[in-house]
């Protein structure tokens, strides 16, 4: 007997969409389960808090607050003398920003004014944008 | 009579909330364990950047801080006649200081440092530290360059590597102890009382020189700010004055080294055209562990070797010879948990050549051996609970309460009878118990 194999349908765009969003999160889930929240912590104890705050008071020091930073528009928080090419930048602190901008902040915002040469250790860079994904 | 007898003093305490208001900053941030003036790599780039840092909607007030210590002073034995004047032999409480700042940014690139203090044991307002900067950054070979210039009133008070004499520990002691012997010039002798213009670059946060030179400022502007006439070091001519510091920032930990040198020529008799040479090299070296900042050790030190020419001193009879030298070392270290909970040791020392005359014998603070040589070691054990983000009235307010006990191996050449009147070095052992505050 032959069997006919029938000609396999195309999906449509929206099962497509569904499919890329959950590997999106199944990705976020991964990167959330292998990330340290308390290593996170204490990269930005050793890197981050002479200069920056997570107190929900939005409290701005040398830097800006970071509390709420990740999915908040560059150059947005109150108060904070921003440089003209951080208000300039437009675009919002993703993780994907955020772990370029803290990997090398003058390659990212050329002008910028945080003096600060970049955290070269991927594995702590998620690290520590995780513990700032908590701070909201 | 210079370098015969130079008070240990009342330290150097600093930590400014004006500073805090400023940059938005904790006390914390810039200094070990909350409360100055033990800087960290972060508090040395604001000093070196002239005190400029900052914008905080916090500063609404104008850079004004105020400090007050009080100390409660006990020795092994008292002090005949009054620690001071209007003091008991012993056991003695005192509002020891109370100063008021001008400290933050002024106006564009200029910032500073001044400070007047009231002393709680001679009664008497007189102006204190004073650091003025002109400072901005530059591009060379494409690093970051701080430059800058500090027109200031002591040697080593512009200098921001916690090792130099100014600012190294301890950061208070009693006013109401007997002083040592012969200190090296550029460990207090010119202090507050000579105008010194140095200019500073700092390349790539690494590299740190400094050339500038100091110079009398004459007995009338001296009474104008406070100071007694005796207090005068007549310089002649320029005092120049140079500092290297090489540094090095890896994985949350600091380390430098450096060199340190002044050459300073004394009219100790104004009649005569003797002078009295003092030429003063040293070498100092720190370290940071900062972690986290739950826990911080540090290490401090510096070894400074003056040698002296002493022409006026022993035309005027005031020595046995006129060649002279004094070797001085500082070391400590110390641990901080939280920025809170503090535990110091320090090792101090001063050696030098036998003299009768210049270091004579004399109750309490005189030598019965002719030799200055002092040396000890000092614990000290406080707690800083404010000063950290979070903290009660952050940014207005600091508060360190301390214990501290100095031991004295050696005093003024030996270790008993010291003075020739029966005193010995562990009689100048003291325990003191200190509150500073800072609003």
């Amino acid at each position: 007997m032959v069997r006919i194999l029938k000609p396999r349908r195309s999906q449509p765009i929206a099962r497509r969409a569904a499919r890329v969003l959950a590997w999106i999160l199944a990705t976020s889930v991964m990167d959330a389960a292998w990330a340290d929240v308390d290593k996170g912590a204490d990269s930005f104890d050793s890197n981050c808090a002479e200069c920056h705050s997570v107190a929900k008071t939005l409290k701005n020091k040398k830097g800006p607050s970071l509390f709420g930073v990740v999915g908040r528009t560059a150059a947005s928080v109150p108060g904070f003398a921003y440089s003209d090419a951080m208000r300039a930048a437009g675009f919002a602190w993703t993780p994907d920003k955020l772990d370029a901008y803290i990997a090398a902040p003058k390659k990212l915002v050329p002008d910028g004014k945080m003096k600060f040469d970049g955290l070269d250790d991927a594995a702590e860079r998620a690290d520590l944008i995780d513990f700032l994904r908590q701070q909201h | 009579m210079l370098g015969l007898l130079l008070l240990i003093g009342a330290g150097s305490a600093q930590a400014l909330p004006s500073f805090a208001r400023q940059t938005g900053e904790e006390c914390a941030a810039c200094h070990v364990g909350g409360i100055g003036p033990q800087l960290t790599p972060h508090g040395q780039k604001f000093k070196i950047g002239g005190y400029l840092d900052g914008d905080s909607p916090d500063n609404w007030l104008l850079p004004v801080a105020v400090q007050g210590i009080v100390t409660s002073t006990h020795t092994d034995k008292g002090v005949p006649d009054g620690a001071a004047e209007g003091f008991k032999d012993n056991n003695n409480t005192v509002f020891q200081e109370g100063s008021l700042f001008l400290a933050g940014r002024y106006y564009g690139n200029v910032g500073g440092f001044v400070q007047e203090t009231y002393s709680g044991v001679d009664h008497h307002w007189a102006w204190d530290n004073v650091d003025l900067r002109y400072a901005r950054t530059l591009k060379l070979g494409g690093k970051d360059t701080i430059v800058g210039v500090s027109l200031n009133n002591s040697p080593t008070t512009q200098d921001p590597f916690n090792t130099l004499p100014a600012w190294n520990f301890p950061y208070v002691s009693s006013d109401l102890t007997p002083g040592y012997l012969g200190e090296p010039l550029l460990a207090g002798g010119l202090e507050q009382v000579v105008a010194g213009l140095t200019a500073y670059g700092y390349f790539d946060d690494w590299l740190y020189a400094e050339l500038g030179t100091y110079h009398d400022l004459g007995g009338g502007f001296l009474r104008n700010v406070g100071l007694y006439r005796e207090d005068r070091i007549n310089l002649s001519g320029t005092a120049p004055y140079a500092r290297l510091n090489i540094g090095h920032e890896f994985n949350h930990q600091m380390a430098s080294v450096g060199l340190v040198a002044m050459n300073a020529n004394v009219l100790s008799d104004p009649s005569s055209s003797d002078k009295d040479k003092y030429r003063d090299v040293g070498v100092d070296a720190s370290y940071q562990f900062l972690g986290t900042r739950k826990h911080i050790f540090s290490l401090n030190s510096r070894y400074l070797h003056e040698s002296q020419k002493l022409r006026a001193t022993f035309a005027g009879s005031g020595a046995d010879r006129s060649r002279h030298h004094l070797n001085e070392y500082n070391l400590n270290g110390s641990y901080y948990y939280l920025n809170t909970w503090g535990a110091t040791v320090g090792l101090f020392g001063t050696s030098g050549a036998r003299d009768a005359t210049l270091y004579a014998p004399g109750d309490i603070e005189g030598s019965r051996t002719g030799k200055p040589d002092s040396r000890g070691v000092i614990y000290q054990v406080d707690w800083t609970p404010w000063g950290k983000e979070g903290s009660w009235m952050e940014p207005l307010a600091n508060l360190r309460l301390a214990l501290q006990y100095t031991m004295y191996d050696k005093f003024n050449g030996s270790s008993s009878n010291y003075d020739g009147a029966g005193r010995d070095a562990s009689d100048n052992n003291t325990l003191m118990a200190f509150a500073w505050f800072a609003f």
